[in-house]
């Protein structure tokens, strides 16, 4: 499903890369999991996915198809992304907002307000469509977010800690909705910073560090070949330090 | 097409819940026009069209004093006040009026100033009768002291001003001098033939050309006068046309910022189509503001008593026009929203920029009225481009033919800020 090679990437001005010949592969049809403290490089690695950053080096591939000018208008077809921000207009209702992103991705018409009404129905959203996104609590927000991205029914579905900062019911019924999606052949690349939620919803993670890949697994696996480690967390500390971030 | 409407019905969308922006969109610029018209019709009528309560302080009661007050009761454009409260006006009052503000001019006709022009021209006709072998006949006076016709002027008046009342007043001495000459001419010449036939007819024809305006245009008859109306109106919607750049900046900088342009480009398809969307929206509410100030022009002013803004012929020209101006204006909303960060610096770059170019570009005073330097730097603004090209139009009646160079202008000037834009853009994505 996807696999990146020895990506290099140091933004303009930067003292430091982002990416270091980092190298993973996740199979098709995975909840994947990039896991890495701050600034470890894995918003530029979904950036450089998704086509929006071009790596110094090395290349990614999305269902065979090489992240590149000839390609990238392919992939942008396969990929729904769900950014970090919530990515949506907030003095446009959800309707607005879902119907002009549906319009954009070429949707129209009776299919598309159809399929928009069953995702506002499965968030949860139906009773609140016609409200302005700023007046959305946090987790509505971040459900809209997600549904923007689906209508393209998208193959690979992109979410950048797509739970940050929503209420515990919100949060369950996200992981709820990314585990049937999936089950329905929709691969998932994931990326939190909550390695609980990690640990309970991916079938394979990569951990990543200073822009290189420090570890990839199953996370029970991985958790079994470190008898020292209770979890995922501990893992994760073991392998990227202790050390503040910042 | 079909992400192209639907970024337009999204802008229009945007705008809608946004009331103060649209206020600030089409309230604003027609409250703007009107006051500026207001403020400046004075200023700019001509000195012509005034009409000025003038002092006037007669001392000689004589054929020079009524020849003056007549003469400037005929032009229309000034009243004459001869007395103050009831009591006639004495040469220290008036002076002391027009020095406290509440006249503009007092004119000071001295005692014998009537004799002495009279006694000038005897003794210019009695001079050339000597030299004809005629007699010398007309009275002379024998001392014959200097005097003027005196002018007060209020501290605040400006040159212009001055030298319109100095040539007016200069204007009727040189009448009242000329005919007196002419009259002792006759007078002579029919003593010289008494008892001819013709003596009666005898008549001096002074002058024997005139003065005449006509329009330079197609239209035959002067019908457009360079007006506060004229002026402010087209000038002031440029100006607040240019204004759509301070929501376009801080439309594409919260875009930027709610990560929804990051969305947009995520998605397949050219991200152009979108932002021609975008920027064919504020084109349109460009243009709507032009047409909507301009009824306020046709409409409105009159019924405040200013002038009624005349279109000239080719509402095709003053269109295109408005589209030029209407692109320029976008285009630069779209490189200031690319350029800067927070919507506060967009906005203050966004307006300054604006009302400096507006200043130098001739909106707010004509460019005719600048120094060299300010002329040529304000005939480089999108500004002046627009509004001579709607002068043109306006005033000088030219079609579609005449309007080429200023909208090919403002067409260039706005795909050049729109290549700066997406370089500026896609080295930020990179």
């Amino acid at each position: 499903m996807i696999h990146v090679h020895n990506l290099h990437k140091t933004y303009r001005g930067a003292l430091e890369p982002s990416l270091s010949g980092l190298s993973f592969r996740f199979p098709k049809g995975s909840i994947a999991g990039l896991l890495g403290p701050n600034g470890a490089g894995k918003t530029t690695t979904i950036s450089i996915l998704c086509g929006l950053v071009k790596a110094d080096t090395g290349h990614a591939e999305v269902f065979g198809l090489r992240q590149d000018l000839a390609h990238r208008e392919s992939i942008k077809r396969l990929i729904g992304i769900v950014p970090q921000q919530i990515a949506l207009f907030p003095q446009l209702t959800a309707m607005e907002n879902l119907e002009y992103f549906g319009h954009l991705y070429g949707l129209k018409g009776r299919p598309l307000r159809a399929k928009i009404d069953a995702y506002l129905q499965r968030f949860g959203l139906e009773k609140n469509s016609n409200k302005e996104i700023y007046k959305f609590s946090g987790g509505m927000k971040r459900r809209t977010n997600i549904i923007a991205a689906l209508l393209h029914d998208p193959q690979l579905l992109v979410l950048d800690e797509p739970t940050a900062g929503v209420d515990v019911q919100s949060r369950s019924m996200i992981l709820q909705f990314l585990r049937e999606y999936n089950q329905q052949g929709v691969s998932i690349l994931y990326t939190s910073h909550l390695l609980e939620e990690a640990q309970s919803l991916c079938s394979e993670v990569a951990v990543i560090d200073q822009g290189r890949l420090v570890l990839q697994g199953q996370p029970h696996a991985l958790i079994q070949q470190h008898p020292e480690c209770r979890n995922l967390e501990d893992v994760f500390l073991h392998y990227t330090g202790h050390a503040l971030r910042d | 097409m079909l992400r192209l409407l639907a970024t337009i019905r999204k802008e229009w969308l945007l705008l809608k819940r946004d009331r103060a922006g649209l206020a600030l969109l089409f309230l604003m610029p027609v409250v703007l026009i009107t006051v500026m018209a207001l403020i400046e019709d004075a200023p700019f009528r001509d000195y012509q069209e005034l009409k000025f309560d003038v002092l006037t302080v007669d001392n000689d009661h004589g054929r020079l004093a009524r020849y003056i007050k007549e003469g400037l009761e005929s032009s229309g454009q000034f009243t004459l006040v001869d007395s103050v409260d009831g009591q006639p006006l004495t040469t220290e009052k008036a002076r002391q009026l027009v020095n406290e503000g509440d006249y503009r001019i007092c004119i000071v006709i001295p005692r014998g100033a009537t004799a002495a022009i009279v006694s000038n021209a005897n003794r210019i006709v009695n001079d050339l009768s000597k030299r004809m072998g005629l007699p010398a006949v007309q009275p002379v006076k024998q001392r014959d002291d200097s005097l003027n016709v005196v002018i007060y002027f209020d501290p605040a008046a400006k040159k212009a001003f001055k030298s319109a009342i100095h040539n007016a007043l200069d204007n009727f001495l040189t009448q009242v001098q000329t005919n007196l000459l002419l009259e002792r001419i006759q007078l002579q010449l029919r003593r010289k033939n008494a008892g001819a036939a013709d003596t009666d007819t005898l008549d001096i024809q002074l002058k024997a050309i005139g003065l005449q305006e006509q329009a330079t245009g197609p239209v035959k008859q002067i019908d457009v006068i360079y007006n506060s109306v004229q002026h402010n109106v087209p000038a002031w919607s440029i100006f607040a046309m240019f204004f759509i750049v301070i929501p376009i900046a801080g439309n594409m900088i919260r875009e930027r910022g709610d990560g929804s342009l990051l969305r947009i480009q995520l998605i397949p398809g050219s991200y152009l189509e979108v932002l021609a969307g975008k920027m064919l929206f504020y084109v349109g509410i460009c243009v709507v503001q032009f047409y909507l100030m301009i009824l306020v022009g046709i409409y409105l002013m009159p019924q405040l008593g200013l002038p009624r803004l005349t279109l000239g012929h080719s509402y095709l020209a003053a269109f295109i026009i408005a589209l030029g101006i209407a692109l320029a204006a976008t285009a630069y909303g779209i490189l200031i929203g690319t350029v800067f960060k927070t919507p506060n610096q967009a906005l203050n770059f966004g307006a300054i920029s604006v009302v400096i170019l507006s200043a130098v570009g001739g909106i707010w005073v004509p460019l005719e009225v600048m120094p060299p330097g300010m002329q040529f730097l304000g005939r480089l603004t999108p500004m002046n481009w627009g509004l001579e090209a709607i002068n043109d139009i306006y005033l000088r009646h030219a079609g579609t033919g005449h309007i080429w160079g200023n909208a090919g202008k403002l067409l260039a000037l706005c795909v050049v800020m729109l290549w700066i834009a997406a370089r500026i853009e896609k080295r930020r994505i990179s």
